[in-house]
């Protein structure tokens, strides 16, 4: 029998864990980076690509700079005072998190058409491309101050009150987040990087549409990966220093053994400015792109169509990310148990999730393709199947699993295995018994954000599905430009309809498991 | 007599930071034994080596006569110790009932089903709590979560029951109840206490031996009666400071 005292000990298993975890998820990326050493492979980058870098860098620096300047500010105050509907505001934030940006992207077009804006006006080109990604930049800005604000106890908040100041308060709140907020907001124009929706409806495409055309239109697979790669590169440049210089205080936020926060403080002016900061991020990132899909809606709702569009899609997009949400939850288990309490192993792995949830998921995908290509015909259904999809999309989201499961492992008591071993409680049944049913609500959220990101991720879908199996969004992706706007419009509401109505029953369960 | 716990020459580092070493302490049967010291001196340390949660990094540690734990092994696993443990912040398993958290502790018994249900009940109601026995942990009280961690212990009729730090959150009345109980129960079931506090009125009260753990070594140990008459460790000498006048001539 294995005594549960294991788990609360040091073991070779659990270095061995984490770099078996973490390997399988860089794997496909590391596969590609092989074929770049034979002899007579090619060098160059294709003709305009160092200006499509520029273009996606600059959106990349207005994305993450808007999504800063609006964030924080805005997760300052959610973290800190409770104010009228903060909770179902906060709730309705997470929504363009859980939507493929580039509904968002279709939504702002068809708003400035319908509202008849000028053609290269803000909701186009570059700055229509940096207010799209900013819906997405700064709702996960907003959750990475309340997050890291949690670190902050009840006492080191009264403390600072006391002797300076709300001003003071929010100054010290401030300090303590940034690392947090900086990183949120440079992670959002990193992933900016690689999404080619936005820049393709705006009118602004840069490098993930590049890398997009030379697969999917030149059939140059090898230009795509070398692409693929050096947006890779470049983007190990920018956020490995950064999410190493953040982890130590991040890991010590999220994964302390105390994290629970300050109660909320009630003031007058945070009672009135509350709810029109986050009510006026609501507007920007969901209200406004919502409105250009109701707007041809309104004229003509093609809900045969698009339910047709719907049925015929549903098994695949269903099946993809349920794959997703399994894989990425049991593997995020194996991965927070091996993690331990152990400061300087929690660290690594962040700094490890955080820098693989950056790295474009082409990466991946062609990395999937590329073992496709070299793998015996007797290993298609592995490396060819819609199994492989959903696989893919797992590893993508394997650091957004893993870090809700650690933190939930973190924060329990270390006596509980010390007293299953004490009382010859054997590992297998106080997993059974007490650390899975325990770790239930958190893995289910864990399960259904996956399941929602796998959904909305796009351009993973689009490289490794087999012929004829797109998921819902994809169909969408691939009949935008040629199908009717009013069914584009209505497939879009229908999936931004479906996407809340899973997030309302996110939100349901976690209010359940905080009592 | 076999002593029921021997420390022979103990020495436990986490990393370049020696807590404590060349430790030697005997126990025998029923001389209850509060180890009291400094915070950080490591006694929550040395009770978990005598529970056989982690090994010595050098020295033994013998219970009943036999050789338990030696340097970096633990040769007896912690519940074939005939031990039982109640820690600081109790480890209760939050998602079971009082009665499931007692019958899942008696797992390492070779029970029947029903026979450990039976045995979890009796021992709740040993500590007066049967009627909660199907509540929810989160409904308890902190007196009541103590009592549901004590049945729990008493639930394996141990010899020796290691009490770390348990009371530290309660309140004087239910303290006090709680030793009355803790006092009654270890003489009639013939249970040894070994118990980790920072308070002389607790160790006074259920302990009538003291072990003093003060800059890596025992620097002090005896009857609490002879102990507090002529203290000799900083630690003991706070402790007199401490006790009302009547505690001091007990």
């Amino acid at each position: 029998m294995i005594s549960s005292g294991v788990l609360e000990r040091p073991g070779w298993w659990r270095s061995a864990g984490i770099a078996l975890g973490l390997g399988f998820a860089a794997a496909p990326a590391l596969i590609l980076i092989g074929p770049l050493f034979t002899v007579g492979a090619g060098t160059g980058f294709g003709a305009g690509f160092p200006d499509a870098v520029g273009r996606s860098l600059l959106v990349a620096a207005g994305a993450a700079l808007l999504s800063l300047a609006v964030g924080l500010p805005a997760g300052l105050v959610t973290s800190l005072y409770q104010f009228p509907l903060r909770r179902p505001l906060v709730g309705v934030l997470a929504l363009p998190l859980l939507v493929p940006s580039f509904l968002w992207a279709i939504g702002l077009a068809r708003l400035r058409v319908e509202a008849g804006l000028a053609r290269d006006g803000l909701l186009s080109g570059a700055s229509g491309c940096v207010i799209a990604f900013a819906a997405l930049g700064i709702p996960l800005v907003v959750y990475a101050t309340m997050a890291a604000a949690r670190g902050i106890t009840q006492s080191q908040l009264d403390g600072v009150r006391l002797a300076t100041g709300e001003s003071a308060v929010l100054r010290y709140t401030a300090r303590n987040v940034l690392p947090a907020a900086v990183l949120a907001a440079v992670l959002a124009g990193v992933l900016s990087l690689s999404d080619p929706g936005p820049g393709q409806i705006l009118g602004y495409s840069g490098v993930a549409t590049q890398i997009l055309v030379s697969f999917s239109a030149l059939y140059d697979f090898d230009l795509a990966a070398r692409q693929c790669l050096a947006l890779g590169a470049l983007v190990l440049v920018v956020v490995a220093p950064l999410a190493w210089w953040s982890a130590d205080r991040l890991s010590a936020q999220l994964f302390g053994r105390d994290v629970r926060g300050a109660k909320l403080y009630r003031t007058l002016p945070a009672r009135i400015v509350g709810p029109f900061l986050l009510a006026g991020i609501v507007v920007l990132t969901t209200v406004l792109p919502l409105a250009g899909h109701a707007w041809p809606a309104t004229r003509r709702l093609m809900l045969s169509r698009a339910f047709a569009e719907v049925t015929r899609t549903a098994g695949n997009t269903l099946l993809y990310a349920v794959l997703a949400a399994a894989i990425a939850v049991l593997c995020g288990v194996i991965l927070a148990i091996c993690a331990g309490r152990d400061q300087r192993r929690q660290r690594l792995l962040l700094t490890a999730l955080l820098v693989l949830l950056a790295l474009p998921p082409a990466l991946g995908a062609l990395g999937v393709v590329q073992a496709a290509s070299l793998a015996p015909q007797e290993l298609d259904f592995l490396f060819r199947g819609r199994f492989t999809v959903g696989a893919v999309l797992a590893l993508r989201f394997l650091p957004v699993a893993t870090i809700l499961l650690l933190r939930s492992t973190s924060s329990s008591s270390p006596s509980w295995a010390a007293a299953a071993a004490v009382h010859g409680v054997g590992l297998a049944r106080y997993l059974r018994r007490v650390l899975v049913p325990l770790l239930t609500p958190v893995a289910t959220v864990a399960a259904l954000l996956v399941a929602l990101l796998a959904t909305a991720e796009v351009g993973t879908v689009l490289l490794v599905q087999p012929p004829g199996e797109p998921s819902l969004p994809v169909a969408i992706f691939t009949v935008m430009a040629n199908a009717p706007e009013s069914l584009v419009a209505t497939l879009c509401l229908i999936y931004i309809g479906g996407a809340a109505i899973i997030l309302s029953l996110a939100m349901a369960a976690l209010s359940v498991e905080n009592g | 007599m076999t002593p029921l716990v021997e420390l022979r020459e103990v020495s436990r580092s986490f990393g370049a930071n020696c807590v404590f070493g060349g430790v030697s302490l005997v126990i025998q049967p029923l001389e209850n034994l509060a180890l009291v010291g400094p915070s950080g001196c490591g006694k929550s340390t040395l009770l978990r080596l005598i529970a056989g949660l982690d090994p010595p990094d050098a020295g033994e540690v013998w219970i009943s006569g036999g050789r338990a734990s030696s340097a970096a092994q633990v040769l007896v696993p912690p519940h074939q110790r005939r031990l039982a443990m109640v820690f600081q912040d109790l480890a209760l398993w939050p998602n079971l009932s009082p009665l499931d958290n007692v019958a899942l502790g008696l797992s390492g018994t070779s029970m029947a089903n029903r026979e450990r249900a039976r045995r979890s009940m009796e021992s709740l109601e040993l500590c007066g709590i049967g009627a909660l026995a199907r509540r929810k942990l989160s409904s308890l009280s902190g007196g009541q979560l103590q009592r549901v961690a004590l049945a729990r212990a008493l639930a394996v009729q141990p010899k020796l029951l290691l009490l770390d730090e348990p009371f530290a959150a309660l309140d004087l009345t239910v303290k006090a109840a709680l030793y009355e109980q803790i006092r009654r129960l270890s003489a009639k079931e013939r249970i040894t206490l070994v118990m980790v506090t920072h308070d002389p009125m607790e160790a006074t009260a259920l302990c009538s031996h003291g072990a003093v753990l003060e800059r890596g070594t025992i620097q002090e140990r005896g009857e609490f009666s002879r102990l507090l008459t002529n203290p000799l460790s900083e630690t003991l000498r706070a402790f007199v400071k401490q006790l009302p006048p009547r505690g001091r001539t007990d």
